[in-house]
C-alpha cells in the first residue's frame, strides 16, 4: 500500500529524514514510532506531497506521490494532530467544503460518515462550538467521507483527554475491524502503539532503526527468566557448559544458539537446583524502544537490524 | 466540479465576519462624507467653481456628483486597503490556521487551489466595488435630488456631464475600480503564497502599492507616470475624462492584465515549492 524507498529530506542543513525505506501492507496496522523530531511528520508530510523529498520517492498504491499525486491520493483520508477547521461554519459544511476538493460527494455520504463518527444531530451547529472530542470526530468523518482504503493517522490523540485517547483508540481498532482500512499512525506514546499496531518502524533523528511486527520487537532480545534457590551458581554451571552466553543479577539469561528452554530446565533439575520459575521474558515496547535509543545507529547497522527483523 | 470547488471557498471568504469589515466602513464613510457635504459650507467652493465656469450648481449637486465624489477617495485609499486584506488573507490565513494542510491531504493540485482562491478573490472585489458604487448612489439620492454628473480633480480632471451620460460614465469607471480592486488583491494574494504571516501579506501589498503612489506623484518623477503601478491602476478615472481616452484605457487594462497574470504566476510557482508542515 505504501512503499517508501531511499527518502531524504533536509531543512537547509538540518537532516530531518535520512534513507527512509519501509512498506506498509494492505491491511497493515503500522505504527511509524519515535521521539519528537524524530521525523515522523516530515515523512508522513511527504507521503501526502506537502513536503517534497530531497531525494528518494514515496508511493501510494504503486503511484509516485510527487509525480502523480492525484491518483496516489486518491482513496486516502488523513487526520492530524490538533485538526483544523473553518470554525465559523458548521460541521456540515466543513465536510462539503474538505470533501469537495477529492470529488463531488453525495449528501446521503455525508450523512453516513456523520452516523459512524458519532457526530449525526451536531452536524448543523458552528464547529467553534464542538469539544476537543467532537473535533476529532469530526476530523475522522472528513478523512473517511472519500471512502479511503488507506488512513494517515498524524499523532491522532495529541491533546485529547483521557476520554477523548481511549474513544480515539476504540474508534481506530473499529476502522481496520469494521471497514478493513490499513492505517498509518504515527505516535510518539508507546503504550499507544502497542495496543493497536501490528508492524511498526522506529525512527530515531531521522533514520529507521527497527522496522517489522510488534512480536518482533518485543523478542528482539531472547532473555529467559530463571529463579532458583542459588541463581550465581546456576548460572555459572550454564555458562560452563555453554548453554548460556550472558546473564543479569536480576535473574536474566540470554541463551546460547539453539538452546531450547527444557534443555535449560533438564540441566538444573538434574544438577538439583530448586527451580521455582522459568519463563521467556517478553520485552515491553518501552524496553526495547528505549535500548534502540540509547545511541544513534549507524546507517549499516540500521540497515541489519531493519534486514534481520523483516 | 471547479464551480462546485468555487462556491465552497465562497462559503469560506463570505462566512468570515472580517470579510465584511470593507463593506461596513464604506458604508459609514460614505454616510459620514455625503453628511458632511449636505449640511456644511463645503459644498460652496464646489458650486463657485461650477458657476465660475458657467454651470448652474443645482443642475450637478445631485447623487451621482456626490458619489463620484465620495467614491473617488474610498477608492484611492480605502479600496486597496480592503482588497489587500481579503487577498492577503487567502492563503496565509489558511496555513496559518492549519486548514490548508487539511485541504493538501486531499488530491487536489496547489495551482488548482490557487486558482480557486483568485477566482474567489476577484469575486469579492468585484461585489465590494459594485456595493461601493450602488451605496454611494443610493445614499446620494436620499441627500440630493437627481441631476446632472459633476467630477473635479485639481489640476487634473473637469468634467461636467448630462444626468444619462453621467450615469454611464460612473457605471464605467466603477467597472474598471473593479479591475483595481482585483490587481490589489492579486498582489496581496501573490504576498500571501510566501511564508508569512496574513497580516504581513496585507502590509507588503499596501507598502508596495504606497510606495508606488509616492514615486509617481514625485514632481521629478512625472515623465516615469506610466511605469508605476498605481499609474494604470487609476485607470477608472479616465472615464470621467472628456473625451474618454480609450487607449490609455486600453493599455492601462493590458497591462494590469500582465500584472494579474505575473503576480499569480510568481505566487504559484513559490507556493509550489514551499513544505508545508504544521
Amino acid at each position: 500500500m505504501i512503499q517508501l524507498r531511499d527518502l531524504n529530506k533536509r531543512f537547509g542543513r538540518r537532516p530531518a529524514v535520512i534513507g527512509l525505506s519501509l512498506e506498509v501492507r494492505r491491511g497493515d496496522v503500522f505504527g511509524l514510532l519515535g521521539h519528537n523530531g524524530a521525523g515522523k511528520s516530515t515523512t508522513i508530510g511527504m507521503l501526502l506531497g506537502q513536503v517534497w523529498p530531497s531525494s528518494g520517492t514515496a508511493l501510494i498504491q504503486g503511484h509516485d506521490v510527487a509525480s502523480d499525486r492525484a491518483r496516489a491520493l486518491a482513496r486516502v483520508g488523513a487526520i492530524f494532530e490538533a485538526p483544523a477547521f473553518y470554525d465559523y461554519l458548521s460541521g456540515w459544511r466543513n465536510l462539503e467544503i474538505l470533501s469537495g476538493y477529492t470529488g463531488p460527494t453525495a449528501p446521503a455520504r455525508l450523512r453516513e460518515v456523520l452516523d459512524w463518527v458519532g457526530l449525526s444531530g451536531r452536524e448543523g451547529q458552528a464547529v467553534r462550538t464542538y469539544s476537543h472530542g467532537m473535533r476529532a470526530r469530526l476530523a475522522l468523518a472528513q478523512a473517511l467521507v472519500p471512502n479511503p482504503e488507506l488512513l494517515i493517522l498524524d499523532e491522532p490523540t495529541n491533546g485529547l483527554d483521557p476520554e477523548g485517547i481511549h474513544e480515539m483508540r476504540a474508534t481506530i481498532r473499529r476502522l481496520h475491524a469494521e471497514l478493513g482500512l490499513t492505517l498509518l499512525l504515527s505516535s510518539h506514546l508507546l503504550t499507544e502503539v502497542e495496543q493497536l499496531c501490528s508492524r511498526i518502524a522506529v525512527l530515531n533523528q531521522g533514520r529507521k532503526v527497527f522496522e517489522g511486527a510488534l512480536a518482533e520487537a518485543r523478542q528482539a532480545q531472547d532473555w529467559v527468566r530463571v529463579g532458583t534457590d542459588d541463581f550465581p551458581a546456576a548460572v555459572r554451571m550454564l555458562t560452563t557448559e555453554g548453554l548460556v552466553t550472558r546473564s543479569q543479577p536480576e535473574g536474566l539469561v540470554s541463551l546460547a544458539a539453539g538452546v531450547p528452554v527444557s534443555a535449560v530446565t533438564k540441566r538444573l533439575v538434574d544438577a538439583g537446583f530448586a527451580v521455582h520459575e522459568i519463563r521467556r521474558e517478553v520485552q515491553t515496547l518501552e524496553q526495547f524502544y528505549l535500548s534502540l535509543m540509547k545511541e544513534p545507529a549507524p546507517l549499516e547497522s540500521v540497515a541489519s537490524l531493519s534486514g534481520e527483523n523483516r | 466540479m471547479f464551480l462546485t470547488q468555487l462556491r465552497h471557498e465562497l462559503w469560506k471568504l463570505f462566512g468570515k465576519q472580517r470579510t465584511y469589515l470593507g463593506f461596513g466602513m464604506f458604508f459609514l464613510a460614505q454616510v459620514v462624507i455625503l453628511m458632511v457635504f449636505r449640511f456644511s459650507r463645503a459644498s460652496r467652493g464646489m458650486g463657485d467653481l461650477l458657476e465660475n465656469n458657467g454651470y448652474s450648481f443645482t443642475d450637478f449637486l445631485s447623487p451621482l456628483t456626490a458619489a463620484a465624489f465620495t467614491n473617488f477617495w474610498l477608492a484611492y485609499l480605502l479600496l486597496p486597503l480592503y482588497g489587500s486584506l481579503i487577498g492577503g488573507d487567502l492563503v496565509a490565513k489558511e496555513a496559518e490556521d492549519g486548514t490548508l494542510r487539511m485541504i493538501l491531504a486531499r488530491p487536489v493540485s496547489r495551482v488548482r487551489l490557487l486558482a480557486l482562491k483568485w477566482v474567489a478573490g476577484a469575486v469579492f472585489s468585484l461585489i465590494l466595488t459594485l456595493v461601493l458604487g450602488l451605496t454611494g448612489l443610493a445614499l446620494g439620492m436620499m441627500f440630493f435630488p437627481w441631476g446632472g454628473l459633476f467630477v473635479f480633480v485639481p489640476g487634473e480632471l473637469f468634467g461636467v456631464f448630462s444626468a444619462g451620460d453621467g450615469l454611464v460614465r460612473y457605471a464605467g469607471a466603477h467597472l474598471l475600480m473593479m479591475v483595481k480592486a482585483t490587481t490589489v488583491m492579486g498582489l496581496a494574494f501573490f504576498f500571501g503564497c510566501l511564508p508569512v504571516k496574513p497580516a504581513a501579506a496585507t502590509i507588503l501589498a499596501l507598502s508596495f502599492i504606497f510606495l508606488n503612489f509616492i514615486l509617481m506623484n514625485i514632481p521629478w518623477f512625472a515623465d516615469l507616470k506610466p511605469w508605476f503601478l498605481t499609474y494604470h491602476l487609476n485607470l477608472w478615472q479616465q472615464l470621467y475624462e472628456q473625451p474618454v481616452p480609450w487607449s490609455r484605457v486600453g493599455e492601462s487594462l493590458s497591462l494590469l492584465a500582465g500584472f494579474n497574470a505575473t503576480f499569480f504566476a510568481a505566487g504559484a510557482a513559490v507556493f509550489g515549492l514551499r513544505d508545508l508542515k504544521s
